[in-house]
């Protein structure tokens, strides 16, 4: 049994219309995912916008309802979070992409790290306030900056604190959706880095959502790319990198730039190589709907999306 | 001891109050009309302790219908009473029951609107036809129905009464601001953090609106007082032992006084106008305030 | 649009339901019936009380319930328990009243809000536009009746220039000149006193839509062809917005309901809203109930009329 495995996960939204506001159809944002990920490992989810990721994650942590399928984490049944017990939640935490919209403008920094602290733990004033200080020496924060406000940090240092808020009640898992896609370029490794390093020190398990591959290549153990709800490929990094198999995957690596300028021409041929393979045999990749098929596997760890055979 | 009163420093919110100062300083006719106000309201409260409302409101038939003089500055009705102790008397009790009910309405219009848009779904969507509901009932003709059969009717009950049909607006509001919030990633967090949604409702989302509130409730604190008014005017809102302002104006629902006795009915005019005027010019600049986003914290 | 006007239509239903039970139940709480008002003081009380039996008064709530509505339907409004004649004959005349003094106070609206707009709008932060806008500004603090009654003092008492109470002068016959002239010298300075102060929110809104509408591509593009300014005014910005004014339209129907009371009352017009006055205070209760029950399905139409009227010029407000 993995330490979080996902099953068949669905989740539709309903689209509404008639006179009676009944539901006429459904947007099927994650339509049949399913992914396990192995304790202290990091397992990246690739997509484009619209592709499904955040959703797959947010409806892993409960953010949104699930239509259908299992999660389970550490063998117990989660899918309904709602119901499930407190310390679940306590486990599982999550790091948002937007670190201007995650944090509440109107608290100060004590407010939003101890925030955790106050739903489970029982802390003395005193104790929460050295709770909180050593948080933020932790993610490299000034201690003594905790009666601030968050507009008065960086996006970086906004995106530490929202980083030392998930990492509060020590949780097993974190669900990271795009920490660094709003961050400049010049602070997106610092972040990173820094999230490997606790990663180390505190034994933690991340899903890592992202749409950057050089980021998710850097990071991830595993990886699994979705496009419109659906895997089409899955496996480990270097199944992904160095022997795509969709067409889609290919497609998308062959579009992470190189910065050696004497592959330049290289890059170029193979990228309109994929181009037009990509043009050619479409059809072979999607069904009639453009989505992908279901997952064949091509060795033990590396899965890919093809038409069955015959 | 020390370390306590630091970490009670920590507990208190954030408040805004400079940058409302700032702006009402910058707009000298916010400025003006907050003056105005505070003086009306400590002069109005502080001379009706000393003033007896009993012996004014008492019936002298020796004086019925005096002009201004000297022994009556602003004259007397037509039972003998002093216009101008009426004045401040009726302008405490305009003010009091503006602002009990602008209090009302604003916790029951925070509560419901909020619920309402943080929830959302099928919530949302009953909720808002209850209030579709209460928003189409003809207000002035209901409130007035119910002044006249309500038993034991006191200034309470009228308060009540008001509250009841009065709430709509800022709810809608605060319902509409409370969709936009729950949208933002704080709020998810917050659920992620294991916070309950009444704590999340109460804590996390409205720090973020009370601007609009304030905002609102000094904007319906000046409808709220015209309204009394306006009822009272036609004999369904305070009765004539506790006068309001409206109170006065009713007088002059008598030909007789309206064209003949101006000072019945004038002043209580143009303090009504003025109040509401400045408690305007006070929101509206609290608007101002609120709405450039420059604040600090 | 359709679909969007149906589906208004449907939540206006349970709407009138609910508006005619909470009236009969405010209804049943007044003190008092018709019979109190109609029957001999010495009569029997058990006599009374048979009668009250045999009209079907001491039935469940909601067999009399179904049987007042029953009679709604019939357009049988009940007896006045003081005039002692059916109040749908009451309302009858009044009605006629109030429906002109709306129609007066409508027209004076938008005779007063379209050009004060436009002309705020158009030549914004000008001396003219900011003399607009303080009237604006002070129109929307002022409570209407005290407006209306200083209306009434300067232009009725003191310079004597309008009748000061009633709707026709009398013993003029129907039909006449002088009786329509009567009626119409009678309407002015209620309904103008009611749309100086009502007409405020409406030239408020065309002047942010015009401001608005200037600064928007297509009137910059419009310019730049080098269509003359008035010809920019009158194709393209009034059309654009006009349009969302007559969405207020229904909105005002709603406004005019409270307004009547007060501005009947102070002008002594006879309408439903002084009807309305009236008979609270002489506790005549089913006329009052009839009042308010057709007060509030005129606003519950008023309402229907502005969200259709508003779909119609803004088609994001029929997918919700």
């Amino acid at each position: 049994m993995a330490f979080l495995d996902v099953e068949n996960l669905k989740v539709h939204f309903p689209i509404k219309g008639g006179i009676f506001g009944r539901t006429v159809d459904h947007v099927r944002a994650v339509d049949g995912v399913s992914l396990s990920l192995e304790k202290g490992t990091t397992y990246g989810l690739v997509g484009e916008s619209g592709s499904g990721k955040t959703t797959t994650g947010r409806a892993i942590i409960g953010l949104n309802n699930i239509t259908s399928g299992k999660v389970t984490f550490e063998g117990k049944d989660i899918t309904n979070l709602r119901r499930a017990r407190a310390d679940f939640r306590k486990d599982v935490q999550m790091i948002f992409q937007d670190p201007y919209s995650s944090l509440n403008p109107k608290k100060r920094v004590i407010d939003i790290v101890a925030e955790p602290l106050r739903n489970y733990e029982n802390l003395s004033k005193k104790e929460e306030r050295k709770r909180v200080q050593e948080l933020m020496e932790l993610v490299g924060l000034s201690p003594e900056s905790i009666l601030k406000y968050p507009h008065e940090f960086s996006g970086g240092q906004r995106q530490r604190i929202g980083i030392a808020r998930a990492i509060a009640l020590k949780p097993k898992l974190i669900i990271a959706d795009e920490p660094v896609s709003a961050l400049d370029v010049s602070v997106q490794a610092q972040v990173l880095n820094f999230m490997q390093d606790i990663q180390k020190e505190l034994d933690l398990t991340y899903l890592f959502i992202g749409h950057d591959l050089g980021v998710i290549k850097h990071m991830c153990d595993k990886i699994g790319i979705m496009y419109k709800g659906r895997y089409v490929e899955e496996g480990t990094a270097s199944d992904i990198f160095d022997d795509p198999q969709h067409i889609y995957t290919k497609r998308l690596v062959a579009a992470i730039p190189d910065i050696d300028p004497k592959k330049r021409d290289e890059q170029r041929q193979f990228r309109q190589e994929v181009k037009a393979e990509y043009e050619q045999s479409y059809n072979d990749y999607f069904d009639d709907e453009g989505l992908a098929y279901p997952l064949q596997s091509i060795s033990d760890t590396h899965k890919v999306a093809l038409p069955e055979k015959g | 001891m020390e370390n306590k009163n630091e970490i009670e420093q920590v507990e208190k919110s954030p408040s805004g109050f400079s940058i409302i100062w700032r702006e009402i300083v910058r707009d000298k006719l916010a400025l003006v009309s907050l003056i105005f106000l505070i003086l009306i309201t400590v002069f109005v409260y502080g001379v009706s302790i000393i003033l007896d409302q009993d012996e004014i409101v008492t019936v002298d038939l020796f004086s019925i219908h005096e002009p201004p003089g000297e022994e009556f500055w602003l004259g007397t009705d037509y039972g003998g009473r002093d216009i101008f102790g009426q004045l401040i008397i009726g302008t405490r009790n305009s003010l009091s029951i503006g602002i009990l009910v602008t209090l009302m309405t604003g916790i029951i219009g925070v509560v419901f609107g909020l619920v309402s848009g943080y929830f959302g779904g099928h919530i949302d969507n009953i909720m808002m036809r209850i209030l579709d509901f209460f928003l189409i009932l003809p207000f002035l003709m209901i409130v007035i129905v119910f002044v006249a059969i309500v038993p034991k009717y006191s200034i309470w009950t009228f308060s009540l009464i008001m509250t009841a049909f009065l709430w709509m607006g800022i709810a809608r509001l605060i319902r509409s601001k409370a969709l936009q919030e729950k949208e933002l990633d704080y709020v998810q967090a917050s659920k992620t953090l294991g916070s309950s949604n009444f704590k999340i409702m109460f804590t996390q989302v409205l720090p973020n609106i009370t601007s609009l509130i304030i905002v609102t409730m000094t904007l319906n604190l000046a409808a709220n007082i015209g309204l009394e008014s306006g009822l009272s005017f036609l004999g369904f809102g305070f009765p004539e032992s506790t006068p309001s302002l409206g109170t006065l104006l009713s007088y002059a629902r008598n030909p007789q006084t309206l064209e003949y006795r101006w000072w019945i009915w004038v002043p209580a005019s143009v303090l009504i106008l003025l109040l509401m005027l400045s408690i305007r010019n006070v929101g509206e600049a609290l608007k101002r305030a609120t709405d450039a986003r420059q604040r600090r914290g | 649009m359709w679909k969007f006007t149906i589906r208004r239509i449907l939540i206006m239903i349970p709407q009138i339901i609910l508006l005619s039970v909470l009236i009969f139940a405010l209804a049943k709480m007044m003190p008092g019936d018709a019979l109190s008002g109609m029957v001999d003081p010495n009569v029997d009380p058990e006599r009374l009380e048979e009668i009250r039996d045999k009209l079907g008064w001491n039935d469940p709530w909601h067999v009399q319930y179904a049987d007042w509505v029953g009679g709604l339907v019939q357009g049988d409004l009940g007896q006045s328990f003081r005039f002692k004649m059916p109040v749908t004959e009451l309302v009858g005349e009044r009605i006629v009243n109030t429906f002109w003094l709306s129609i007066a106070t409508l027209f004076f609206t938008y005779l007063i809000a379209i050009p004060l707009g436009i002309t705020s709008g158009r030549y914004n932060d000008t001396w003219l536009d900011q003399s607009i806008t303080s009237y604006t500004y002070i129109g929307f603090a002022t409570p209407l009746f005290i407006f209306a009654l200083v209306m009434l003092w300067v232009f009725g008492f003191m310079l004597g220039w309008f009748p000061t109470s009633g709707s026709v002068s009398p013993g003029l016959q129907p039909g006449t000149f002088e009786y329509v002239m009567s009626k119409i010298t009678h309407l002015i300075l209620p309904a103008i006193s009611m749309a100086l102060i009502t007409t405020v929110s409406t030239v408020q809104y065309l002047r942010s839509e015009i401001i608005d509408t200037k600064q928007k591509d297509f009137i910059l593009t419009a310019r730049a062809k080098g269509a003359s300014e008035t010809r920019v005014y009158n194709r393209h910005i009034l059309r654009n917005s006009l349009l969302p004014i007559a969405a207020f339209l229904g909105f005002e129907i709603t406004g005019l309901i409270g307004g009547t009371v007060f501005i009947e009352t102070i002008f002594g017009y006879p309408g439903m809203g002084l009807l309305f006055f009236e008979s609270i205070q002489l506790r005549d209760y089913s006329v009052v109930t009839a009042v308010v029950l057709l007060f509030g399905i005129a606003s519950i139409l008023g309402a229907l009329l502005s969200d259709i009227i508003l779909s119609l010029v803004d088609p994001r407000i029929r997918i919700k």
